[in-house]
């Protein structure tokens, strides 16, 4: 008998109909409230969404040398992200085979090999049993025992510009197409960047908020949001501009100017799931003569004009299921339950860029995110007030129809649409309701 | 002589003790714009995530010099946000006060912090109405400035730092 184990978590089909969450038509689309809060469509999220698809779990410079290694989750499966001596990367599910311990408590670090505290079996750097404690000793095992091969380790590994993306399914097709148009958006972040890349130096933000985790993911590129949901923080913008260290982040000194600004751009909304936003800057000229000019003819020299206006620009991605790049950070979500999610938000640097823009965006950051900013507390209390609000059941739906009428498809065959519709978050259902009704 | 016990030379455990305590109760009252005059010319308000980082390079959840402090209290005395509708009530309880001398002429005044948090509103809400303590060892720099005692530098220390946080959006 073979006891190899199975790479996709095995459990029966629950009664969730995605067709019935997801209501779409010519002028309508609606998505049920029972998507956010049923534990029935938790479940099959993790089964058919999470353990289907590409899940976003770190960046090769957190992990840089071998032996170096930090802990990360797919949907709730916590797994060990572990880079070998030939300097490759394996995903390996953080329990040990034997009797289920954990095999590794710390969040990052550096290790020869993985021992499991209960009876001290030994993993190495690719999740392989090195050893078993005392085999052979009084009551081992006999020559019968047929030893499992090591930690379970995820079938698919792959990285793109350094994000390291796995799947428990071996059928996943290639990263390239699972990013698709998002590469692109993702190329453009990471070519800030004299060098081509970036590095997570910086510790990162954890917030954790009562609320479902697509409220996170629909939400990052939400246009519609920013003049109301951060109308304080305009406010501010007004008082002190970038004397409190915004770094010309956020620009508009006024709603009507913000409102203005924001109506610029395009957002996509990708048959993979993922919705985009990106807007270039108007005029490259300021930007090579200003106190960054060197950098910025650099960049100019590398990519060209008309790259470098989308380079310079900003854009915001979710990436579908877990995976957000806005600003200068790399964002991740975890569904914890129906109704419990943890954002991560780590900061990044640009590799070979001054100083003094990599410390700007720090700065930037620190204003606006983690638990403390000006920003970030109040989209979170916006996903928690959401999450309160639809304990009213009574009402069935929600309603993201805003822009419908003016997307068109394009010739990769996604939705393209103005700045403050809801392109990207329907994008993203269409791809839930897709993975649910797989089954 | 244990230096708790009688503070050091210019700054007795009882002058800081009053201090910290003073300044507990601007926070908790939300005599916001009388904490911010609490602070020397130049003082730092911080709550790192890892104090042995440069601040250049790292994120903290909060560094904030005199502009951002001042900042910080106008958002929360004066632009209603989501993070603060409504608000939080605070409670500070301050103990285990140590005074030490510093190299340079100040003070270096460690204390335990339990800070407990409340968001008011309809406490059947998700998030309001629940009491939740923030735990922190705080160091402080104390200099004096004609003659009265200013805050050169706030350090918070949570005991959590770099762990999850909720909503920290008041003043610690």
């Amino acid at each position: 008998m073979a006891v190899s184990g199975s790479t996709l978590p095995v459990r029966s089909r629950s009664g969730v109909d995605p067709e019935a969450l997801v209501l779409e038509g010519p002028h309508t689309y609606r998505v049920h409230t029972r998507a956010y809060t049923d534990p029935a469509v938790f479940e099959a999220e993790m089964q058919r969404v999470f353990a289907r698809t590409w899940v976003y779990v770190g960046h090769e410079s957190e992990i840089p040398r071998p032996g170096d290694y930090k802990t990360a989750h797919v949907g709730l499966q916590p797994v060990i992200v572990s880079r070998g001596d030939g300097g490759e990367i394996h995903v390996l599910v953080n329990r040990c085979v034997h009797r289920g311990s954990v095999v590794c408590r710390s969040p990052r670090g550096t290790a020869n090999y993985f021992r499991c505290p209960y009876h001290g079996w030994v993993y190495g750097k690719d999740g392989s049993l090195a050893g078993i404690a005392m085999r052979e000793g009084d009551g081992g095992y006999s020559e019968h025992f047929e030893a499992p091969a090591g930690l379970l380790r995820l079938p698919r590994v792959a990285s793109y510009r350094g994000l390291i993306f796995a799947s428990f399914n071996p059928e996943v097709p290639s990263i390239e197409q699972h990013l698709g148009k998002a590469a692109r958006l993702i190329d453009n972040k990471v070519d800030r960047s004299p060098a081509g890349e970036i590095v997570l130096r910086s510790d990162p933000y954890v917030v954790t908020y009562k609320g479902n985790w697509k409220f996170q993911a629909e939400n990052i590129v939400d246009g519609y949001h920013f003049t109301f949901v951060h109308e304080g923080f305009v406010k501010l913008q007004e008082r002190y501009g970038d004397a409190t260290g915004d770094f010309g982040v956020h620009r508009g000194r006024s709603m009507a100017e913000v409102r203005r600004i924001r109506a610029r751009g395009v957002s996509w909304g990708c048959a993979q799931g993922h919705g985009l936003s990106a807007k270039p800057v108007d005029r490259i000229e300021p930007l090579l003569e200003g106190h960054f000019g060197d950098y910025y003819r650099g960049l100019l020299e590398r990519h060209g004009p008309e790259r470098v206006a989308w380079i310079a620009g900003s854009g915001a991605m979710s990436i579908f299921p877990n995976l957000g790049i806005i600003h200068q950070q790399i964002r991740v979500w975890r569904p914890l339950a129906p109704d419990l999610t943890e954002v991560t938000v780590y900061p990044y640097e640009l590799k070979d860029a001054p100083d003094e823009i990599n410390q700007g965006w720090l700065r930037s950051q620190e204003r606006f995110y983690g638990p403390a900013g000006h920003g970030m507390p109040d989209d979170v209390e916006i996903f928690a007030l959401n999450q309160q609000g639809l304990e009213a059941s009574s009402v069935d739906w929600l309603i993201l129809e805003r822009g419908l009428d003016r997307e068109r498809v394009d010739e990769d065959g996604d939705h393209e649409g103005l700045p403050s519709g809801e392109t990207p978050q329907r994008a993203f259902w269409r791809r839930w309701k897709r993975l649910l009704a797989e089954g | 002589m244990a230096p708790e016990e009688v503070g050091v030379a210019g700054l007795a455990r009882e002058e800081a003790e009053s201090f910290l305590y003073r300044e507990a109760r601007l926070i908790d009252d939300l005599e916001l714009e009388e904490w911010l005059r609490l602070f020397t010319e130049d003082g730092v308000y911080w709550i790192p995530i890892d104090d042995r980082k440069p601040v250049e390079w790292n994120t903290s959840l909060v560094y904030d010099p005199p502009l951002r402090r001042e900042e910080r209290v106008y958002h929360l005395l004066h632009v209603p946000f989501p993070a603060q509708a409504p608000r939080s009530r605070t409670l500070h309880l301050v103990g285990n006060v140590e005074v030490t001398a510093g190299d340079d002429g100040a003070f270096r005044v460690r204390s335990h912090q339990v800070v407990y948090e409340v968001r008011l509103g309809d406490f059947r809400q998700v998030g309001l109405g629940e009491v939740r303590p923030i735990v922190a060892r705080v160091e402080h720099v104390l200099r004096r400035v004609d003659g009265q005692l200013r805050i050169a530098l706030k350090k918070v220390l949570l005991i959590d730092r770099e762990m999850s946080q909720s909503n920290l959006t008041f003043i610690i």
